[in-house]
């Protein structure tokens, strides 16, 4: 009873930290995405622009990353100090992509190095984005260091900054107009063959390398769920093609999150019942029960009303970003 | 694996990061509280000045608040990559602590900060007002939490140890140990101090250049007003801290007062106002001492025991003695000096009725205010050095021992990363000081006039870009 209690609150914990992943990666994934984007532009009017759709959400988007680490740290301290010590270059990498890029928003109104804190913003988003897919293509393959590991790590980090491309050009779409518009389109077709691309390799990667990986995936049960996440995802990218085709303002955002929906859902079904995959299982990892519940009543509580004032903020600043107003000012 | 090296290594970083990062976040509490205020002096009274102001010190608050958002990331990490052992032991309260923080305050901030800049004419005042209170209120619950963390590492309680980690066993006496109450106010009433102390000085600056002195005497006003109570409230808290520490972390209290022997029952404990405590000779090497005053500083009492370092072996006593000693004194000197330039302010003020030409004509009191801008951040890093300085050799004090918590990494990643933090440091804080200069030289915008009262229903119709 006890033990079923324990199991289940972990269990729980488990999806909400992955919910929290999955906004994270959603909402700072097209900050990042426009961020990396930037780099390919040129002219400092499109800069302020980009910059703009995402001035007054991208701090609350980067805080979800900040509210997973606390929830880790409290519901899973195995796998929070784990993780972070055995990840420790490409996570103070990913500190440092963060840091430059949430530095350089504010301080690209410098009037002498403006152009300069341009490129930072550029280059941190990259670089965050980088270190994001090292972390994961490093979780998947179980920490383990080797030839083949770092070619799986590879194709994660480019998978990354593919999928954030995608969907930093899907809200460019959603929220520029004109030349700038019709450039992210064409920028959001290319993402999403990479991203495809390179999800269909780790695929295969997983199924025909990875023993763990294997064996879950051939558990009873599994492989439908993942057979029908395939679909979903398969629709999804025939939605993004669609809805790019057709000229649609806000149907390919929407596709793109789909998209990276039904992928993290196949994620947590990989690993599931572990968190790193042979190393570390969810319910040994948890913390005791009494956290666990303390916890849940209060960011249980709370996650509905984070949602809220998140959504409220989207709809106050909603509509396209027209003016060259730079953000901040 | 040179693990001797890799504690020291991580130590540095930590000492670094969070010596760096606690600048902020001071700033942040007390500025968000100030545009609370002006925002609804100006709501109340309709005066189009307390508007202007809303709108310049929130210029400073974002540059402000940016730095501090991307300082603080590597704080939330850190714990796990350089303190695994730590996050292992304690996550179970700590890390729960940490999530808490994330939640409910962190998100508040981020949250309400881009209407709070950016929703000015967009949403009804109200719903601005609203979303700068929760600014505010965001900033400081998330002081709240993490003293409720820190305290907890200087007082552990409610917990049990099973198997080389903490269970909470009563969240109560966890969250409300023996130092907690005392932490969270000495450490908000010193953000509300430094915040005043920066509106007062720049304020002073502005006055003593003759700029727009009707418009920086009222932000100079109100802050020396919150001031003469906070300054003074800030020596009780302090001594009541004090107090706390000699009860519950002697070996810390003893450290901080260069005091080595206990005094016999019936005796009372000298103070030494002036000392060099010498760990390897285990006593002070010189020292100017005040008879009987410690029992009365530490206890309140004519001969309370006050137990000596040696009463602790040497490797429980903390290290670093003089600089403990010294930080120690900084803090407390530069406390009272702030009660006393808040009290004879006030008293000029009074007496002069404030008047602005004779407020204008006091250029060295002004020039003390502008003198004093980074006071208050010396302060509060001295007093975070005493605080975990003092707390060592224990991370968590008396259950789990720095040299234990620390993570198994190479020492080039941590050396790496120390050289990384030290660069981006130097870049914020330029960056950081250019902005705040262009941001003091164009002064307050006097052109601004509040936006036309946005209806609910309006609001939608407006948002268009």
């Amino acid at each position: 009873m006890d033990n079923a209690t324990h199991t289940m609150l972990a269990i729980t914990w488990f999806g909400l930290i992955g919910l929290m992943l999955v906004f994270y990666v959603v909402t700072d994934g097209f900050d990042l995405g426009i961020g990396i984007l930037s780099l390919l532009r040129k002219r400092r009017e499109d800069h302020d622009v980009m910059v703009q759709t995402i001035g007054h959400v991208w701090d609350a988007n980067e805080t979800w990353l900040v509210a997973l680490g606390g929830a880790l740290f409290g519901a899973f301290p195995d796998a929070y100090a784990l993780l972070l010590q055995d990840l420790y270059l490409p996570v103070m990498l990913l500190i440092a992509g963060l840091i430059m890029r949430g530095a350089a928003i504010e301080f690209r109104h410098s009037v002498s190095h403006g152009v300069l804190w341009d490129k930072v913003f550029g280059i941190g988003s990259l670089v965050a984005a980088i270190a994001q897919g090292v972390i994961l293509g490093k979780v998947i393959t179980g920490l383990i260091p080797g030839e083949l590991s770092g070619v799986f790590v590879a194709v994660s980090a480019v998978g990354v900054v593919a999928g954030y491309s995608l969907l930093g050009s899907t809200y460019l779409v959603k929220k520029t107009v004109g030349s700038l518009e019709q450039w992210s389109r064409r920028l959001a077709l290319l993402s999403a063959f990479v991203t495809v691309a390179a999800a269909v390799v780790l695929t295969a990667a997983t199924w025909f390398i990875s023993a763990v990986g294997h064996e879950r995936w051939t558990q009873p049960g599994v492989f439908h769920w993942l057979i029908a996440l395939g679909l979903g995802a398969g629709l999804a990218f025939a939605y993004i093609m669609g809805a790019l085709y057709l000229g649609s303002s806000n149907g390919p955002f929407r596709a793109a999150v789909a998209l990276f929906f039904f992928s993290f859902v196949g994620l947590a079904v990989s690993l599931f019942p572990d968190f790193v995959p042979g190393r570390l299982g969810i319910v040994e990892a948890a913390s005791d029960t009494s956290t666990l519940v303390f916890m849940l009543i209060g960011i249980g509580v709370i996650f509905p009303v984070m949602i809220g004032y998140n959504l409220y903020q989207y709809y106050i600043f909603r509509g396209k970003v027209v003016g060259d107003v730079r953000a901040g000012e | 694996m040179h693990l001797g090296n890799v504690l020291d290594l991580s130590r540095a970083q930590f000492a670094m990061t969070a010596i760096f990062h606690i600048m902020w976040p001071i700033l942040t509490i007390s500025l968000s509280a100030f545009l609370v205020l002006v925002e609804v002096l100006w709501l109340r009274s309709g005066k189009v000045g307390y508007y202007r102001h809303a709108r310049f010190w929130s210029k400073l608050l974002v540059l402000n608040f940016a730095v501090g958002v991307v300082s603080g990331i590597p704080m939330e990490f850190q714990f796990g990559t350089n303190w695994a052992g730590f996050s292992r032991y304690s996550g179970q309260f700590f890390g729960n602590i940490l999530g808490f923080e994330g939640a409910m305050a962190f998100m508040l901030e981020a949250g309400f900060i881009g209407v709070m800049l950016l929703g000015w004419g967009r949403v009804p005042r109200a719903v601005h007002l609203f979303a700068t209170s929760m600014v505010a209120l965001g900033s400081s619950i998330s002081a709240f939490w993490i003293m409720v963390a820190n305290s907890w590492m200087q007082t552990p309680a409610g917990v049990t140890v099973e198997n080389g980690k903490i269970i909470v066993t009563d969240y109560a006496a966890a969250i409300f140990n023996p130092d907690m109450v005392w932490g969270v106010t000495h450490m908000w009433v010193a953000a509300i101090e430094t915040g005043m102390f920066v509106i007062a000085g720049i304020s002073a600056w502005n006055l003593f250049k003759r700029r727009n002195p009707e418009f920086f005497a009222r932000s100079f006003k109100i802050a020396l007003l919150v001031l003469v109570f906070a300054a003074p409230l800030q020596i009780w808290l302090g001594d009541s801290s004090g107090g706390s520490v000699f009860a519950s972390q002697p070996a810390k209290g003893a450290a901080i007062e260069g005091h080595w022997i206990t005094n016999k029952p019936g005796t009372a404990a000298s103070w030494s106002l002036l000392a060099w405590p010498d760990k390897k000779a285990q006593r002070n090497d010189w020292s100017l001492e005040v008879p009987g005053m410690l029992s009365i500083l530490a206890t309140h009492t004519l001969d309370g025991k006050v137990r000596g370092l040696t009463d602790f072996a040497p490797a429980d006593q903390p290290p670093m003695l003089p600089l403990l000693y010294y930080a120690f004194r900084v803090m407390a000197g530069i406390g009272f000096a702030f009660m006393v330039l808040a009290f004879w302010t006030g008293y000029v003020l009074r007496k002069t009725r404030g008047n602005l030409e004779q407020l204008l004509a006091q250029r060295k009191l002004l020039l003390a205010w502008v003198l004093c801008i980074p006071l208050p951040y010396v302060a509060v890093e001295a007093g975070w050095i005493v605080r975990e300085v003092g707390r060592q050799p224990w991370v968590v004090y008396g259950l789990l021992r720095t040299k234990d918590a620390v993570s198994t990494v190479a020492a080039s990643s941590v050396t790496l990363s120390i050289a990384m933090f030290l660069v981006f440091y130097v870049v914020l804080l330029g960056t950081f000081f250019v902005l705040a200069r262009n941001w003091l030289r164009a002064g307050p915008d006097f052109t601004l006039n509040p936006p036309a009262p946005v209806k609910a229903e309006r609001a939608a119709a407006v948002s268009e870009y």
